[in-house]
């Protein structure tokens, strides 16, 4: 209940914070827009050659991307802003303010997880759902209740793994401040706006099990064009929650690496 | 112009560039990864008889050789200095007494260095990996290095007048974000230029974009007979033209106008 409280006050605090800069506001539309554009005008080329790429059509491809979009705006909504002003460039571990985000009498995983809101990126949010909305249309299917419980609890496993790894390189920071191990990440993680069986094999087998990127789009992708089996469902739910806990644990860890900096 | 200080310029950034490689070979595969999607995507798209013209090879070397001219190419200045005016940074590079557009040469430089330390062993690898085709041609090797040189150029002068926009606005990056997704559109990445469909196609070949990246490429791999080979330097050198007498009045215009914030 605490925690909720706390969650609303961040978002009332974050929304302050954000309107002072009004004009920023149409700028951001407008990298958004062009993110979108390019998104679809990169599908529509590649589908103006071939009709279908691995079994994936325009319109199912295009269901890829709205997921894809979906899990970036809630990275951008709140998990991105709190740990990038932890262990991102300047952040809280290397300038050594981490030092009052630690008196806090709140358990700090949570507090750094949930303490900084963009809500533009729910904007972003909007425009993931009419891209969705357009590829189940041009799919032409009525979707079954068990194809939109399917969708949305992969959904949630892909926004938990999406947090898993994003929390686990932030405590990698830890270690070794000043490494931008998310950066890394980001590039690898641009490789699911494509579904996996686009790419040749070693690199499916390597965005399975190393980076499971493709448990982060493909799989809710497909839960939504087609029917996914119980045994994807349960890998993809699984997944969620080892990583989550495999991530906060190396959290904790690194917590008490900790030794402050000059402050 | 003064050879000698323009080296110790090329060298001290340099040698302090590679002090932090790390940093730079994050950025260095952060700029891989688009071309690297499109290329697999398109390389498993062909299949085994091939796609408009394309064989899977030709896909390969296509890519990989548009990696290494977008590095090669890539004008980091764009960014940088816009940052620089507006923190007030420019004001001790206004003070040497040498042009300050050599700082920006000299970054080039250093920089380009620093990255394709980290390129060319990744692009022998894919080589290795995905075994490119392409028909090389001793007059399109010789033909190859101005066409580079040019793109270079063009790509340099390009995005300089278009950061020195930062000497009016705040938010002249807007515009920066813009270009590249224009670059990732016209230039060659997302699909070669001769797949594009109709309107985006004529886009590509009359904007400068396709002058920065994909000629210099499609000129390597044997893409263009000769009229399109003519035409394509046609477009290149006066885009080049107009780039540099943009910077030129921008400059002039813009340092009138600098106000050396901060110090």
């Amino acid at each position: 209940m605490r925690a909720l409280k706390l969650v609303g006050c961040f978002i009332r605090t974050s929304l302050q914070e954000e309107a002072a800069y009004r004009a920023n506001f149409w700028i951001s539309l407008f990298y958004s827009v062009l993110n979108l554009g390019s998104g679809v005008l990169g599908i529509v080329v590649l589908f103006g050659q071939v009709e279908s790429v691995q079994g994936w059509t325009l319109p199912s491809t295009l269901a890829l991307l709205g997921v894809y979009l979906c899990v970036t705006a809630l990275r951008g909504l709140f998990i991105g802003p709190g740990l990038d002003s932890l262990a991102g460039m300047d952040g809280e571990i290397w300038s050594g303010t981490f030092d009052f985000t630690l008196l806090r009498p709140v358990n700090t995983q949570l507090l750094v997880s949930v303490r900084k809101w963009r809500l533009f990126s729910l904007a972003d949010l909007l425009m993931a759902a009419a891209v969705l909305v357009t590829a189940v249309m041009m799919l032409g299917v009525t979707l079954t209740a068990w194809q939109v419980a399917a969708f949305i609890l992969t959904l949630l496993a892909a926004v938990l793994i999406l947090y898993a790894f994003l929390l686990a390189f932030a405590a990698l920071v830890f270690w070794s401040p000043g490494v931008m191990f998310t950066w890394v990440f980001d590039g690898l993680f641009q490789l699911a706006r494509y579904p996996m069986g686009m790419y040749p094999g070693w690199l499916q087998l390597v965005l399975t099990w190393v980076i499971p990127v493709g448990l982060i789009t493909t799989v809710p992708a497909q839960a939504l064009t087609g029917t996914i089996s119980w045994a994807a469902l349960a890998v993809s739910l699984g997944a969620a929650l080892i990583l989550v806990a495999a991530a906060s644990i190396l959290f904790r860890i690194g917590l008490r690496r900790y030794a402050s900096a000059s402050s | 112009m003064n050879l000698r200080s323009s080296w110790a310029l090329v060298k001290g950034l340099w040698l302090s560039w590679l002090q932090y490689r790390s940093f730079f070979f994050i950025l260095a595969f952060g700029w891989m990864i688009p071309p690297l999607i499109y290329m697999l995507v398109w390389y498993t798209a062909a299949g085994d008889q091939g796609l408009a013209g394309f064989t899977r090879g030709e896909f390969a070397a296509y890519y990989l050789v548009l990696i290494l001219v977008n590095q090669i190419t890539f004008a980091q200045t764009n960014w940088t200095v816009g940052d620089m005016i507006r923190t007030g940074q420019m004001n001790q590079i206004l003070l040497r007494p040498i042009h300050p557009i050599m700082d920006a040469v000299a970054a080039e430089f250093a920089g380009k260095l620093v990255y394709l330390i980290f390129d060319v062993p990744i692009v022998a690898l894919l080589a290795l990996l995905l075994q490119p085709q392409m028909d090389f041609q001793a007059l399109n090797g010789l033909l190859f290095i101005p066409a580079l040189l040019m793109a270079w150029a063009l790509r340099f002068f390009w995005g300089y007048w278009l950061a020195l926009l930062a000497f009016w606005a705040t938010r002249a990056d807007a515009l920066l974000t813009l270009q590249d997704t224009l670059m990732f559109l016209l230039a060659g990445q997302v699909a070669p230029v001769a797949l594009l469909p109709g309107a985006l196609q004529t886009a590509a070949i009359v904007l400068p974009f396709r002058s920065m990246v994909a000629f210099p490429v499609e000129v390597l791999t044997g893409r263009l007979n000769g009229t399109d080979l003519l035409t394509g330097f046609a477009i290149q050198a006066a885009w080049l033209a107009a780039a540099v007498i943009l910077y030129r009045l921008v400059w002039t215009r813009g340092l009138r106008h600098y106000a050396a914030i901060g110090g």
